[in-house]
């Protein structure tokens, strides 16, 4: 049961958020972050008892769902040591989430409601063990993501949230085929049993699966070409979908890029490792490049996304099981960075009401809070020692080297070009004369302002400097992966 | 693991324990903690207590150099691991050696006396306190990288030492120039560290350590295929040459000077900038292994200390002046250890860190004084800062390598080794030896010397200025400023004895794992020469600048092309700036990856959806079934990929 609870429990939420009387609408956050913490809670328990050495899945739940034919599909829950990280780090950015909502007036009921939905679907997509399962997770995730972005958004907001959700659902057709490809091949839908079994051709050759399955979570994660979305997605979303979205969502990609294509089709994937590492440099370049032609900070973010998420495809592209490693930290990292700046850019929109970075500047003197968290996360993004990023960093590097030492060689352009944007931005919006558009603003002041800001900051340094806790649980759960791999 | 040296001869103190070294790094980190919890209820404090914090870590750094000593120099090293991934093991440890020792009481030493000088020379701050809670971080990250063990560890502290040169140089970031100063050191600095981490890349997936002894071994041991240790060598001095501002990286030091004087007198002359320096001695056998590398290591460094030497000359800018010396300085020990002058470098180093800071200081003072480091707006201050002009004349002369200063012994031995090595090398040093003392005394005769100029005139309307006193009257600078001055003026005068009898040469020869010595290290011909050079150039400047025999505007007119080269430092500047990054980068390639998304991927994805929409409409008309227009995507975009596998790979 305990894997049901933390998924479902936000869902509980927001039926008693819903369920509350039109005057109490105000209440839902406190409800939402009750429920929030009380999943990070629930996880964080789990977490602890999580026996590391073990490589195999725990808190296992499988029971008969449904039953088409030849096929039964299974409500089976599991996680390993690739999906606990990543387990706690939704928990943890759903209470960030519903702090940095904390000054919605629109429709609250609905608006957290729709924010518990969401965390409930990316759980719901760490802890499945049946594909069909996972599918239905994953399809779920666009319902809230399209009302939340079109509704509480701004700017093109409709058109964003249409482009987010027709991007993911062309990737999902293909996940699709693929799925349906996998399931003719072995006569099952759970993933453990297809990531032990030698899966043969069957509608399609298998490197068609594997490109089926590729471009549904190449898509989310982003790859260079399939990312135009993140940057509208990003730019039109509040704060907390933004942070939702950077944190968990793209993972979804990493993480099923690992679990699906690599570890049920091994030797698919290491033929075509050396376009993963290739588009991976690529992405890093490309996205870091265009990074520093961006005039919204928000965008600005989600392009530096597309460049950090990159380094994850890097790192599975090289196949070891240090790289990968190295991959599923940078999810890590990139979660909780990429969160803390999304936080501080909104806490700052929130007073100035625009991203713009050329209308910004001076910040530092009216809100050095806000302009301390923005830097702070700004160096944790570039990689700077002692921050969540730097450890990820350079395990990718270290692992992907010996086998693909021209792509590693090529992705540590993103490490100065990251160094530019980041430093760029910040001396545009924060450092520099006062402006006196801005004179009158107060720094963050609110105690959910100040939760949120160093609740995030110390997840920063406790990954920079204590990347044991994590990696000691990764490593095994990548051993049988890695093993299946040609050698 | 754990190697402890067997003492030369009996310890005549007791030996220094692994806390008591992790203690010198983390006293200043304690320091910073204390300092960032009270420094918004008491601000005041911060200055005591970062003198406190970074004497604790100076006092024990003498016992460490004490240990190392009586060990003469030799290993003591503690290793343990930080994390692991498969194979990848990544250390954390602590070693003291000679070498680590003296850098040890250098950082600190130096240190200390910025820390005191800072409490004079930044009260009235509005950012007193996070001034020096910056200052303890930045002294700790500077230790960390000192005492490291390893080559990951020194990286590490390597980027963090970095972030409080970032910090510290943008200290006033109101300064638009002083933001950009700061972005610049960060990121010219981190181009030379794609290097460095590319080495430890490349080291770590052909040689499996990245452990400084096994490093060493490795190259000695001749495993490794020549280009690995070639590659490894060069990409380490990538990242020496951003830190220590070498060719064609030198561009960030001069506006690092926007930074608060004591500031640029630590991190920007005495230790972060020599920390490529250390780095390459670090990593001294392999250099000694390739003579390719070397080769690139000695002449960037006469490259770099010829070149800044030249726009030292043209500065109008006290504190500039001083800024392309310590490049200039810098080249001349890269110089060094590219011709196999490892003791020579680390002896300069040292030297220079003590002479320099107090050179920087004391432009400092001056600042304090006149409100302006426009040298055309001094002039005759002698009389009213006695002080700081005889401690300023004492490090001017001490790095002229005037007898018998500091800068005269490790100069001399740089020189000699160079000359040993190659005379092209030697000609580029002596030349710069006599540029060095003509730029110092040129800047002494128009600071200190003639009529008084009148500084500048203090704009009271800037908040953030909280200059005391009156410009039009200078006064001595107070006790907590000049005390430092006097306290360093001591090593720059002595710190040259300490190559007596072998001493030094001993107590860094220590940390590598075979010496390869070559001769003796005192020529009576360099030192006539080098000491016959240094007083020509203050002749020169005291004919140009005090007798005024001729006009240095003639001399300027008369070497007009060279002149307007120096002064727009060789247009590298503009090359980077404006021509690569502003419009190659900026308004070309960028551009055109920005267009890319915009027009071709975004173009192509909503001109299919435009088709779509047609198409859907005309289905519509067909079908009578209501079908949401997601859902219909999603079955014609299935429907059609099918169809289209099955044409092409039929069953």
């Amino acid at each position: 049961m305990d894997l049901t609870i933390v998924t479902f429990l936000p869902v509980v939420a927001a039926a008693i958020i819903m369920l509350l009387p039109q005057q109490q609408e105000q209440n839902a956050k406190y409800v939402a972050l009750l429920f929030a913490l009380a999943g990070l809670a629930y996880s964080l328990v789990l977490f602890a008892g999580f026996d590391i050495h073990a490589s195999g899945y725990q808190l296992v739940e499988n029971n008969k769902w449904v039953d088409i034919g030849q096929f039964e599909l299974r409500y089976h829950l599991g996680v390993d040591g690739l999906s606990m990280p990543l387990v706690l780090l939704t928990t943890f950015l759903t209470v960030a989430a519903v702090l940095v909502s904390f000054s919605i007036k629109l429709r609250p009921r609905l608006y957290f409601a729709m924010l518990m939905l969401l965390s409930t679907s990316v759980i719901g997509v760490f802890v499945s063990v049946d594909f069909m399962l996972f599918f239905l997770f994953w399809e779920l995730e666009l319902f809230p993501m399209f009302l939340l972005i079109a509704i509480w958004g701004s700017g093109r907001k409709e058109y964003s949230a249409t482009k987010f959700v027709l991007y993911t659902i062309a990737g999902s057709a293909f996940m699709l085929l693929g799925i349906l490809a996998l399931a003719f091949s072995a006569n099952t839908f759970d993933i453990e049993v297809l990531s032990q079994s030698e899966i043969k051709d069957a509608i399609f050759p298998l490197s068609w699966v594997f490109l089926f399955l590729f471009i549904g979570f190449a898509v989310k994660l982003p790859i260079v070409p399939l990312h135009t979305w993140l940057p509208d997605a990003h730019g039109d979303a509040p704060t907390a979908v933004s942070v939702m979205l950077a944190g968990v969502l793209l993972k979804m990609g990493g993480y099923g890029l690992i679990r699906m294509c690599v570890s049920i089709l091994p030797a698919t994937a290491d033929d075509y490792s050396v376009w993963l590492a290739g588009i991976g440099a690529f992405s890093v370049l490309y996205g870091a490049f265009v990074t520093l032609r961006q005039t919204d900070v928000k965008r600005l973010i989600a392009y530096s996304s597309v460049s950090h998420m990159g380094l994850v495809l890097l790192g599975i592209g090289a196949m070891g099981k240090e790289s990968m490693m190295g991959a599923t930290y940078q999810m890590l990292a990139h979660g909780v960075v990429t969160g803390m700046l999304f936080t501080s850019v909104g806490l700052m929109y929130e007073r100035t009401h625009t991203r713009e970075i050329a209308r910004l500047g001076g910040l530092a003197r009216q809100m050095p809070l806000i302009a301390t968290g923005l830097v702070f996360a700004g160096f944790a993004s570039l990689g700077l020692p002692a921050l969540a990023g730097f450890v990820a960093e350079v395990t990718v590097f270290l692992g992907s080297f010996e086998r693909y030492e021209w792509a590693v060689l090529l992705s540590l352009g993103g490490v100065v070009l990251s160094a530019g944007y980041i430093l760029w931005t910040m001396q545009r919006t924060m450092f520099g004369p006062v402006r006196h558009d801005w004179d009158g603003l107060t720094d963050a002041k609110a105690w959910w302002e100040h939760a949120v800001v160093l609740g995030l900051a110390a997840s920063v340094i406790l990954l920079g400097v204590y990347p044991a806790l994590m990696m000691d649980m990764i490593g095994p759960a990548l051993d049988p992966i890695v093993q299946r791999l040609p050698a | 693991m754990l190697f402890l040296a067997e003492p030369a001869h009996a310890a005549a103190i007791p030996t220094i324990k692994e806390p008591m070294l992790w203690a010198i790094l983390l006293a200043p980190l304690v320091g910073w903690g204390l300092i960032v919890l009270s420094f918004r209820k008491v601000p005041g404090i911060a200055g005591y207590i970062a003198i406190a914090a970074v004497g604790t870590a100076c006092a024990l750094s003498y016992f460490a150099l004490f240990n190392a000593i009586d060990a003469d120099g030799g290993i003591r090293q503690y290793t343990h691991e930080w994390y692991t991934a498969g194979k990848l093991t990544v250390p954390l440890g602590v070693r003291l050696d000679g070498l680590t020792a003296v850098m040890l009481v250098v950082v600190t030493t130096v240190s200390t006396l910025v820390q005191i000088y800072s409490t004079g020379y930044m009260s009235g701050d509005p950012g007193y306190g996070r001034y020096f809670a910056h200052m303890c971080l930045f002294t700790t990250s500077m230790l960390g990288l000192v005492l490291a063990d390893n080559l990951f560890q020194i990286f590490i502290f390597w980027e963090l030492v970095g972030l409080s040169s970032y910090l510290l140089i943008g200290f006033w970031f109101h300064k638009p120039s002083a933001a950009a100063a700061a972005k610049k050191a960060f990121i010219v600095t981190r181009i030379g560290d794609l290097g460095l981490l590319a080495g430890m890349l490349l080291i770590w997936t052909k040689g499996g350590t990245f452990d400084v002894a096994g490093i060493q071994e490795l190259a000695e041991s001749g495993h490794l295929e020549a280009w690995v240790i070639t590659w490894f060598a060069l990409g380490i001095f990538a990242g020496a040459a951003g830190k220590s501002a070498q060719f064609p990286l030198q561009v960030w030091l001069p506006d690092a000077m926007e930074g608060p004087t004591p500031v640029s007198a630590l991190i920007h002359a005495a230790t972060m900038v020599a920390a490529g320096v250390y780095l390459v001695a670090r990593f001294f056998p392999v250099f000694e292994v390739s003579t390719d590398a070397r080769e690139v290591v000695a002449w960037i460094g006469a490259i770099t200390a010829i070149m800044a030497a030249c726009i030292a000359m043209v500065q109008t800018d006290f504190k500039r002046v001083l800024a392309y010396s310590t490049i200039s300085q810098l080249g001349y020990m890269m110089l060094a250890l590219g011709a196999l002058g490892y003791v020579a470098a680390i002896f300069h180093l040292f030297t220079h860190a003590f002479f320099k800071a107090l050179l920087f200081l004391g432009s400092g003072s001056v600042n304090h004084s006149t409100n302006t480091f426009d040298m055309r707006k001094m002039g005759g201050l002698r009389q009213h800062m006695p002080v700081t002009f005889w401690t300023f004349v004492i490090g001017s002369l001490s790095l002229s390598g005037i007898f018998p200063l500091a800068g005269f012994w490790s100069k001399d031995e740089i020189l000699l080794d160079a000359w040993r090595e190659n005379t092209g090398l030697w000609a580029c040093a002596f030349v710069v030896a006599f540029m060095t003392a003509f730029y110092m005394f040129r800047a002494i005769f128009l600071t200190f010397y003639g009529e008084y100029k009148g500084g500048e005139p203090v704009d009271h309307h800037d908040p953030d200025n909280h200059f005391h006193g009156d410009p039009k009257h200078p006064h001595e600078s107070p006790w907590n400023m000049k005390g430092p001055l006097i306290v360093l003026a001591v090593p720059s005068i002595a710190a040259g004895w300490f190559a007596y009898d072998h001493m030094f040469a001993d107590l860094i020869n220590g940390a590598l794992p075979a010496v390869h010595e070559h001769g003796s290290t005192f020529s009576w011909g360099i030192a006539l020469s080098s000491s016959a050079v240094a007083i020509a150039g203050i002749g020169l400047a005291w004919a140009i600048y005090y007798k005024q025999y001729v006009t240095s505007k003639s001399i300027r007119d008369g070497f007009a092309p060279f002149a307007i080269v120096f002064e727009n430092k060789f247009y590298m500047d503009k090359l980077y700036e404006d021509l690569i990054v502003r419009n190659i980068l900026q308004k070309g390639w960028n551009r055109l990856l920005q267009l890319n998304d915009i027009y071709v991927i975004d173009g192509l994805l909503n001109g299919g959806a435009r088709v779509t929409r047609q198409l859907s409409t005309r289905l519509r008309v067909i079908q009578t079934g209501q079908l949401q227009t997601y859902g219909l995507g999603v079955a014609a975009g299935v429907i059609v990929l099918v169809l289209a596998v099955y044409t092409a790979n039929p069953l």
